[in-house]
């Protein structure tokens, strides 16, 4: 069973008005106090340079200023390695780093204020590049590497700050040597892909108020409300019931809105000036905020002539910038998601999450898989040319299938990699001639260990509330989660509530991230709806998803729930000038279950055209770790005419549990659009796919080909 | 000490504009579409006394043709408020003009085009525009006018180098003017990234009274244009194949060109030769399609 696209004109009429539509939605950049002052950041001009004074004295009276005198004594924070301070008071380490920062009484006031703060600086040497970052005498970022008491810190980390390393993630599975050894062929290649923005229409907004008895309020855009309380506990050396978090829905996420952000600063500012305190971000600010780990990725793949896969080696670089954020949680995923979701005896990874001074890089919708899958998948295509097989063949040899191991050890269950593959390869027309068309299939773990509660209440005129600290970021979980408990309760939708999360009031829920609260919320909500059947008022529910693995050998449980997809893409070259054209995308993901059709069909779409966007040009170009194109007219994202023909199917089997999908059709589409150009003999390592990387690689061709054999 | 807030000055007669110009000067930004003027004071590039805007001059934007040029061919004036969208839906240009019309069209995204003037792209002087090249390929001219007077300047004139332009300070541009008499004509838009991208390479070539005009823009300062590397087409029926990549070559050779974002100076060179080459493919069919009439340029 597969659920296709919507036919055009096919009715996908919601019931309520939509309230984005209607304009009735407050959006975290909506919410206004009483009173209130509005914040701007002083950023650091230098990739690396110590502080060495910052001069307020021209400020006007009525501004409130932040420095870093006032944030010495506060507690360091990270959610997974403490590496920050609120603002940068020894060091500033990026270009963007807050070194301080204002409250004034409008937008503007803020901002000509900021720039009467003068800081006198004292440049340092910078770095750049993680591989080089890993080398002796490099400079180095952070002298010590406290693991975060956070629970976003789930995992061992294995920090090296010796050497610029937050975390080294490794898979030691069967024997590497002997696996070569094997191996009757080997191909070998290294592969970049760039930095990327989340262009989240809606920019990073938060405002704090402390209330007169001293607890901390805040009001902001964010996928972790429960994470960002623990943090900003720490900081402020308050327990965390005194610090409230209200999470309204945003304009979108992706990843970015994830951890503390801005919210120690505006609380600071807020504490100081007596009154709350709101910023929302220009802009050019959020290349400066969090952007996607730009990756080194070396593979080493070797099987046997008739294509069974024998040894692999892998080591990525996953470049965090100036602080870990949760980078050594996305090296890991790209560490356990580069095998890929095949099926071989000796593995080997080393994946590095290493500091160098450029803005932090943190989740960003795909957590690293996009990385790990263009390296792997292109090199699949390697390997095939290199046996003469088809890529579809030497895929569907390989693949995991039910009651497999991966390479982390664990039994896998409830898979459909290869059922995927052979949707994507029948829409593509693969059987009809495979020039100019392309393969990539894709493995990502979800959040593990995670827990999600839910309590449902019923209300006096028969309608039910639902109290769930799930994030709405435009992907519809809110509407899902309610049309699942309408579903339970045998109500109409209309009749469940969803209030904005507060941490006050909303049960514990690890985040929203990983695609993973339909599915665990969704959970939750089957027993909480049990128990308020039973009794009438309230019901609670919680769902616990248990594992880890061992940060030694990789060995362990990586996902109690396996994310799974294939792309496949179409696409034709202008020989002369390198430009490329893609004809035709098409995705297969194993939904299992699918809640809210139309929604999980825009999901599923966006995903698609984020991954065209990575493929095609998403890039930021730093010059001196200096961001150049920190605007949307020099960083290009998808517009409605570089759309190709999209399609996709989201599989379904009946009684299925429900997967996450907001993700899974992403990563694949780069390694696609890339093994379709490979088809054509043009072989390129690097993304994006710009014409002159495509001209570059098509004369490399014409050069190898004329070589005398 | 806040910074002062600019002060508006919106006109709603060219006279009244024209008087404040002259007042201003270099103290007054002037504003158009601001689509462009918008940027520049978002990132803090520009902090302006005061900001002029030609918004309300109801009497700047319009179409006409008229038989006004020396040969008595038509002649198309567009009133610099003008939008893109405007030029680009207006049935008179796309009969008379097509290429202008679908250049036009070829600009940013419609958000863009309802907005941006014809004024205000020249004006504005960017590298990376479109309708420049396209523009200076035509042998179009715009008049410039002050308190004392006007004077017609050509686009090769105007256009002196990046977002610089020949007007003077207490001058508006207040109209296009684009010859008719078009044999053939044809605008090429090379994107590397994103359609809403601006161009990495652009290639004008017009031919109009029996002589070759090619035109290649966002690859340097200005637009670039080489007469004797055109001549080669002078007498010639047609443009053969052979006639059009030697064209091409020759302009990618001529041209120094610039590294950007789209692309570095070495590939862009590479394209021009390939864009210009496919330019006159183009316009000899065009030209084969219309048997040297200009059926389709009034
Ligand atoms: C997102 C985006 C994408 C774009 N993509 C493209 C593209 O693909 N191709 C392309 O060609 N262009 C592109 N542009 C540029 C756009 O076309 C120009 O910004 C626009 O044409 C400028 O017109 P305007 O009327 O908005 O000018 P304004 O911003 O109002 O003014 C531009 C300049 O000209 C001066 N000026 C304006 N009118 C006059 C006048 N009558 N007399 C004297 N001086 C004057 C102003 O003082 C200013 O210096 C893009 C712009 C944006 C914002």
């Amino acid at each position: 069973m597969s659920r296709a696209m919507p036919e055009p004109g096919e009715n996908t009429h919601r019931t309520e008005p939509d309230p984005r539509v209607t304009g009735a939605i407050r959006y975290a950049q909506d919410v206004e106090l009483p009173d209130m002052l509005y914040a701007c950041i002083v950023r650091s001009p230098y990739a690396h340079a110590r502080v060495l004074r910052v001069d307020t004295s021209s400020l006007p009276a009525d501004v409130v200023a932040l420095t870093p005198d006032d944030v010495r004594a506060l507690g360091l924070y990270g959610c997974q390695i403490k590496d920050q301070q609120v603002l940068a008071v020894e060091r500033a380490l990026y270009i963007g780093d807050p070194v301080a920062a204002v409250a004034a009484a409008s937008p503007r006031a803020a901002r000509e204020a900021a720039e009467l703060i003068e800081v006198d600086y004292e440049e340092l040497p910078a770095v750049f590049d993680a591989v080089e970052a890993m080398q002796p005498g490099a400079p180095l970022l952070h002298e010590d590497l406290a693991i975060s008491d956070n629970d976003a810190a789930y995992f061992g980390m294995r920090p090296e700050p010796q050497r610029n390393v937050c975390h080294h993630f490794r898979i030691r599975h069967g024997d590497i040597e002997q696996g070569f050894a094997e191996a009757d062929v080997i191909v070998e290649e290294t592969y970049r892909t760039p930095s990327a923005q989340h262009v989240p229409m809606e920019p990073h907004a938060c405002l704090a108020r402390w209330t007169a008895d001293g607890r901390l309020e805040v009001w902001t855009g964010t996928q972790t409300p429960f994470n960002l309380r623990m943090d900003l506990a720490g900081i402020f050396g308050l327990p965390q019931e005194r610090i409230r978090i209200i999470a309204p829905p945003m304009g979108g996420a992706f990843g970015s809105k994830t951890f503390v952000r801005y919210e120690a600063i505006v609380a600071c500012l807020a504490r100081k000036a007596g009154r709350p305190v709101k910023l929302v971000l220009r802009r050019d600010e959020e290349w400066l905020t969090l952007n996607r780990h730009p990756s080194t990725i070396h593979v080493k793949l070797g099987a046997r002539r008739d294509g069974t896969l024998v040894a692999k080696q892998v080591t990525c670089w996953a470049n965090t910038g100036a602080y870990a954020d949760c980078g050594p949680g996305v090296a890991q995923k790209m560490g356990f998601a580069s095998p890929g979701p095949y099926r071989i005896p000796h593995v080997w990874v080393d994946s590095y999450c290493v500091y160098t001074n450029l803005p932090s890089n943190g989740a960003f919708r795909g957590y690293g898989a996009t990385q790990a899958v263009w390296a792997s998948e292109r090199t699949m295509d390697l390997l095939a040319e290199r046996l003469g097989l088809d890529p579809l063949e030497l895929r569907l040899k390989n693949v995991l299938v039910d009651g497999d191991r991966y390479c982390t050890g664990e039994v896998m269950h409830d898979v459909h990699f290869a059922d995927c593959l052979k949707a994507v390869a029948g829409q593509i027309g693969w059987h009809e001639g495979r020039r100019g068309k392309g393969l990539a299939v894709l493995l990502k773990g979800m959040q593990t260990p995670s827990r999600a509660s839910i309590v449902v209440e019923a209300n006096d005129d028969g309608s039910y509330t639902v109290h769930c600290a799930t994030a709405e970021m435009g992907q519809g979980a809110w509407r899902a989660i309610r049309m699942l408990a309408a579903e339970q309760l045998g109500v109409p939708v209309e009749r469940v509530h969803f209030p904005v999360p507060d941490t006050d009031i909303v049960p514990y829920d690890t985040r929203t991230t990983s695609s993973r609260s339909t599915y665990m919320m969704g959970r939750a909500l089957v027993e909480a709806v049990r128990q308020l059947k039973e009794n009438g008022e309230l019901g609670y529910g919680e769902c616990v998803n248990e594992g880890g693995l061992d940060p030694d050998t990789g060995q362990g449980i990586a996902s109690t729930h396996w994310h799974q997809g294939a792309a496949a893409a179409e696409v034709r070259v202008d020989e002369e000038t390198g430009k490329l054209e893609v004809v035709h995308l098409h995705t297969a993901i194993y939904a299992g279950r699918v809640v809210n059709p139309p929604a999980a069909q825009l999901q599923n779409e966006g995903s698609m055209i984020m991954g065209l966007g990575s493929a095609l040009f998403e890039e930021i170009t730093f010059a001196e770790g200096q961001v150049t194109n920190a605007n949307l007219s020099d960083y290009n994202i998808p517009a409605a005419d570089d759309l190709p023909r999209i399609t996709y199917d989201l599989i379904e089997r009946p009684g299925a549990e429900i997967h996450g999908l907001g993700e899974t059709a992403l990563p694949p589409v780069p390694a696609a659009i890339g093994n379709a150009l490979f088809s054509l003999g043009i072989h390129v390592r690097d993304l994006p796919l710009t014409p002159e990387r495509v001209l570059e690689a098509s004369e490399r061709r014409r050069v190898r080909s004329a070589a005398p054999v | 000490m806040a910074r002062p807030i600019p002060a508006w000055l919106a006109p709603t007669s060219l006279e009244e504009a024209l008087e404040l110009r002259a007042r201003y000067g270099e103290e007054a930004t002037v504003v158009a579409g601001g689509t462009f003027v918008g940027i520049l004071i978002n990132q803090g590039l520009l902090q302006p006394a005061a900001l002029l805007t030609l918004r309300q001059i109801a009497e700047l934007a319009y179409l006409r043709v008229e038989d006004a040029s020396a040969s008595g061919k038509p002649l198309l004036r567009i009133g610099a408020m003008t939008t893109h969208r405007a030029l680009e839906r207006s049935p008179l240009v796309q009969r008379g003009w097509p290429v202008l019309a679908s250049t036009f069209a070829l600009v940013a995204s419609p958000r863009v085009r309802n907005q941006a003037t014809v004024g205000g792209v020249l004006a504005d002087a960017d590298y990376a525009s479109d309708p420049p090249a396209l523009l200076h390929a035509l042998g179009a001219s715009v008049v410039a006018r002050s308190p004392q007077g006007q004077r017609l300047i050509s686009v090769e004139e105007l256009i002196v180098g990046h977002y610089e332009t020949s007007l003077r300070p207490d001058e508006l541009l207040t109209e296009i003017q684009v010859p008719g008499g078009i044999e053939g004509a044809v605008y090429r838009k090379f994107r590397s990234r994103s359609s809403e991208d601006r161009p990495c390479v652009a290639v004008a070539a017009v031919r109009r009274e029996g002589r070759l005009r090619v035109t290649v823009g966002a690859v340097a300062e200005r637009p670039q244009y080489f007469p004797e590397i055109c001549a080669l087409a002078e007498g010639q029926a047609g443009i053969d194949a052979e006639l059009a990549r030697e064209i091409g070559e020759r302009y990618a050779a001529a041209i120094e060109p610039l590294s950007d974002a789209r692309g570095s100076a070495h590939y862009r060179r590479r394209v021009i030769a390939v864009e210009v080459r496919r330019a006159l493919e183009d316009l000899h069919q065009q030209i084969i399609a219309t048997g040297g009439g200009s059926q389709r340029h009034v």
